[in-house]
């Protein structure tokens, strides 16, 4: 029941390239079909699956938001430095500095993420241009608060040294944690599985909210979706706000994985997600797109890259790689639509 | 000699015959004005002057020569220059390189840019329009722009220049300038067609007129030799084509929804009418009169600048569409392609878009109840094939806006504005849709309906207030005949 895919073949064409790459770098992969392997795929995928997801709602209502990477950098540090606050630690405890410090990088995020809605549907402004700016000040923001250095792990001999670690290890269960698995050596990626449970909320959102049908008629047409009462704005801001809060919550996985917030953190990270959002079938155009098409696009991107690492295949090749299977996508996309004659629109 | 000639001339559009057979002959050094009702071929008829258009059937002749196969192009190296409502111009360019473009003087690929500005602002000179013309043409006003696009045809030498409503949004100074360069043109012996609304500027004007009426030629005289009743009569005069019914329903002696002098900007000016419980009021007037933006106005699109209104007696100020719907109005657009339908979304979306908050709890969605929502007013709506779960994109005209209609008759509002209900639906879907209309009228709704078909007006209204720019000019009850209509509709400045 996924409704607002554009037909059969672009429904599953997705899933059919993921489990044919699959295929292939099971076969010429060393290592490439194993328990072990699948789980890191899962685990590098997390961070960029959970920003796909945030892109797909902005990308389903027409519009961009190239400010999520940075954000993510910007939510990262300040997550970092809340957390190894010795004053928060003394007051909450380490535990608690881990919770606090997790709604801080939520919270940041969503406030970004309600600026660039509000600039964009109150001002009119185009979000391209909006989320650019912001993309650049959020960038400078967490420079600015580091100083331009990885905040996080303590130096020896600081004074407080025994908690600023315990509360980076409480963080670390959150974002490089694996629930053990019986029977195998490796767990499942905690980060993973927040994803997991973000594609689930986000279908959920999507295909049965009121939200969600707001979602796709504004980006199906604005004009229309308005004269019906649709509070087109309100819907705007709403969708900003889940992609930025998604970019806080990847900068607070971030951290917890690395024990450390750098200012650098998730640079270009926006177009990744946007490549991901579009392979998974979300139109530029708007009024397309779904979560479980995000979470594909995510796999095949997370996919090829495991796959040609494994084979040795220089880093430079992977990028050239990705950007030819974006083409393939959209060409593909463009094919599908031309043959069926284009009857949806 | 004729300078030009149609004979016979036939435009087919899928569905519609746009000229049927039509004659005309253009002399030099003459005004020949066109017109008609929306929709009675002057615009076709223009575009295949300009070459713009392929006739089906029929022959054009230039200067007694046969036109083989007319281009735009071709009709521009001829001698004739179409200026449409649209203007073409390019706004950033400035008003020499506009009124050069495609013919600019140069050697070797390099512009003569002296020469362009020199002959530029001698021909705009000439129109008395003193411009640098170097001046982006955007930051013209628009009877500016008219002018710099006379300009090109004057450099071009053009021998024919046909205007499609050069007066729609001009002044009555503005008017007035352009009446004078026409008549110079003129005196130059170029031929002038003309399209106008403006009775009084076209008996001004014109030495002869064609009046067009569903793609037929029905006159063609001497401007001096025919009065404006009579011309009124002959653009209207038809076999009308839907009966109208007496109404079997009493309206309300309280009005529900109150307009007390409300303005916005140009395109409407102190609009004030009443409509009731239990009655279909028709809002008449030509294209632009300023209908469609009272309509705007009353459903929450568009704000006033000054004026009130009133609903159920209370004083009525919806800021948003969302607002004007809780309230009971709903506006029922002209463009269901742009502004009703989202075409990517299927006919039960669609339907239940405004009403969602009914088949929700806590923003869930209850797909059982939305089903058989929408499927209820599909088929009350007579959506064919009821199937609720098709994509509007993939449906015809009439059964797109009778899912618009569907989701309007959802809302259950009190009021409800329908904005050229039937533009572009075949007979079927028309009838209807009328059907529905009168229903809603029945079941104690006001309804008001706006169309630029006369017969569709006569028709359904019980009551027409008729608007002619921007203004009321009268309110018509029985009996309500095309020509009354049309007097107020078209009546002199």
């Amino acid at each position: 029941m996924i409704a607002h895919t554009r037909s059969w073949i672009t429904r599953y064409g997705v899933v059919a390239a993921l489990i044919a790459m699959s295929v292939v770098a099971t076969l010429v992969a060393p290592g490439f079909f194993s328990l072990a392997n699948a789980s890191t795929i899962l685990l590098h995928v997390s961070i960029n699956g959970i920003l796909t997801l945030g892109m797909t709602f902005v990308i389903i209502t027409a519009g961009i938001d190239l400010s999520v990477g940075s954000l993510l950098g910007l939510a990262g540090v300040l997550v970092a430095g809340a957390l190894t606050a010795p004053g928060l630690i003394a007051v909450v405890g380490v535990g608690g500095a881990a919770v606090v410090a997790t709604l801080i990088g939520l919270a940041v995020g969503a406030a970004v993420g309600i600026a660039n809605g509000a600039l964009t549907a109150y001002l009119s402004i185009n979000p391209f241009i909006v989320t650019l700016a912001m993309m650049t000040v959020a960038r400078g923001a967490a420079r600015l608060v580091t100083g331009g250095v990885p905040i996080g792990f303590p130096p020896m001999g600081d004074p407080h040294f025994q908690d600023k670690v315990a509360a980076l290890d409480a963080l670390h269960a959150f974002g490089g944690g694996r629930i053990p698995i019986p029977g195998t050596a490796q767990g499942f990626p905690v980060p993973a599985l927040v994803m997991l449970a973000l594609v689930f909320l986000s279908a959920l959102i999507l295909d049965r909210t009121r939200f969600g049908r707001y979602v796709y008629a504004v980006g199906g047409n604005e004009e229309a979706a308005r004269l019906s009462g649709v509070p087109v704005r309100g819907v705007k801001v709403g969708v900003y706000a889940i992609a930025g809060a998604c970019a806080g919550l990847a900068g607070v996985l971030m951290v917890g994985q690395l024990r450390s917030g750098g200012p650098d953190a998730g640079l270009l990270y926006e177009l990744n997600a946007i490549a991901a959002a579009v392979i998974g079938g979300a139109s530029l155009m708007g009024g397309i797109g779904s979560a479980w098409g995000a979470l594909t696009g995510a796999l095949l991107i997370g996919v090829l890259n495991n796959a040609l690492d494994l084979m040795g295949v220089q880093a430079f090749w992977q990028e050239i790689a990705k950007g030819a299977i974006i083409l393939l996508a959209v060409l593909f996309d463009v094919w599908t639509k031309q043959r069926n004659g284009g009857t949806t629109q | 000699m004729t300078l030009l000639t149609l004979r016979g001339i036939t435009k087919r559009y899928p569905g519609v015959t746009a000229l049927d057979a039509v004659d005309l002959d253009i002399d030099p050094g003459t005004v020949h004005a066109l017109v008609g009702e929306n929709g009675a071929g002057k615009s076709t008829l223009l575009k295949i002057v300009a070459g713009a258009e392929r006739p089906d059937a029929g022959v054009m002749t230039w200067k007694g020569q046969p036109i083989a196969a007319p281009t735009p192009r071709e009709a521009l190296l001829r001698g004739v220059t179409v200026i449409y409502q649209e203007l073409m111009l390019a706004p950033n360019l400035s008003a020499a390189a506009n009124i050069y473009l495609g013919t600019e003087p140069g050697h070797r690929g390099l512009l003569d840019a002296s020469a362009m500005r020199h002959r530029a602002a001698t021909a705009l000179a000439d129109l008395g329009l003193v411009i640098d013309p170097d001046q982006p043409v955007g930051e013209l006003s628009v009877a500016q722009r008219q002018l710099v696009e006379l300009a090109r045809a004057l450099v071009r030498d053009a021998q024919l220049v046909a205007l499609d409503e050069p007066t729609a949004t001009l002044t009555a100074h503005e008017v007035a300038h352009l009446v004078a360069q026409i008549e110079w043109l003129r005196a130059k012996g170029i031929a002038v067609v003309f399209v106008s609304h403006r009775l009084d500027e076209i008996r001004r004007l014109a030495d002869s007129i064609t009046v067009l009426r569903d793609g037929h030629r029905v006159w063609t005289g001497p401007a001096a030799g025919i009065d404006e009743r009579t011309l009124i009569r002959t653009m209207v005069g038809r076999d009308v084509v839907f009966e109208r019914c007496p109404p079997n329903r009493k309206a309300d002696a309280e009005p529900v929804l109150s307009v007390r002098d409300v303005s916005r900007g140009r395109a409407m000016r102190n609009v004030s009418f009443d409509v009731k419980r239990g009655e279909i009021l028709g809002l008449g007037g030509l294209v632009g009169a300023g209908r469609s933006e009272v309509a705007r106005v009353l459903a929450g699109i568009d704000r006033p600048e000054a004026g009130s209104l009133s609903l159920r007696g209370q004083p009525y100020r919806p800021r948003s569409p969302a607002d004007a719907i809780r309230a009971g109005v709903v506006y029922f657009p002209e463009d269901r392609k742009r502004q009703g339908l989202v075409l990517g979304m299927r006919i039960r979306e669609n339907v239940t878009l405004p009403v969602l908050s009914r088949v929700s709890r806590g923003g869930l969605l209850q797909a059982g109840a939305e089903r058989h929502l929408a499927q209820t007013a599909a088929t009350r709506a007579d959506v064919r094939p009821p199937d609720i779960e098709r994509l509007a994109g993939t449906l015809s005209g009439g059964n797109q806006q009778k899912v618009v209609l569907a989701k309007w008759l959802l809302t259950d509002a009190e009021v409800l504005i329908f904005d050229e209900p039937t533009r572009g639906v075949d007979i079927g879907a028309k009838t209807e849709i009328h059907r529905q209309i009168r229903a809603l009228a029945d079941a104690g709704k006001a309804v008001i309906v706006i169309s630029s078909e006369l017969p569709e007006l006569i028709a359904l209204a019980d009551r027409a207030v008729v608007m002619r720019e921007g203004r009321v000019q009268g309110e018509l009850a029985e009996p309500l005949t095309p020509e009354a209509v049309m007097a107020l509709a078209f009546r002199s400045a």
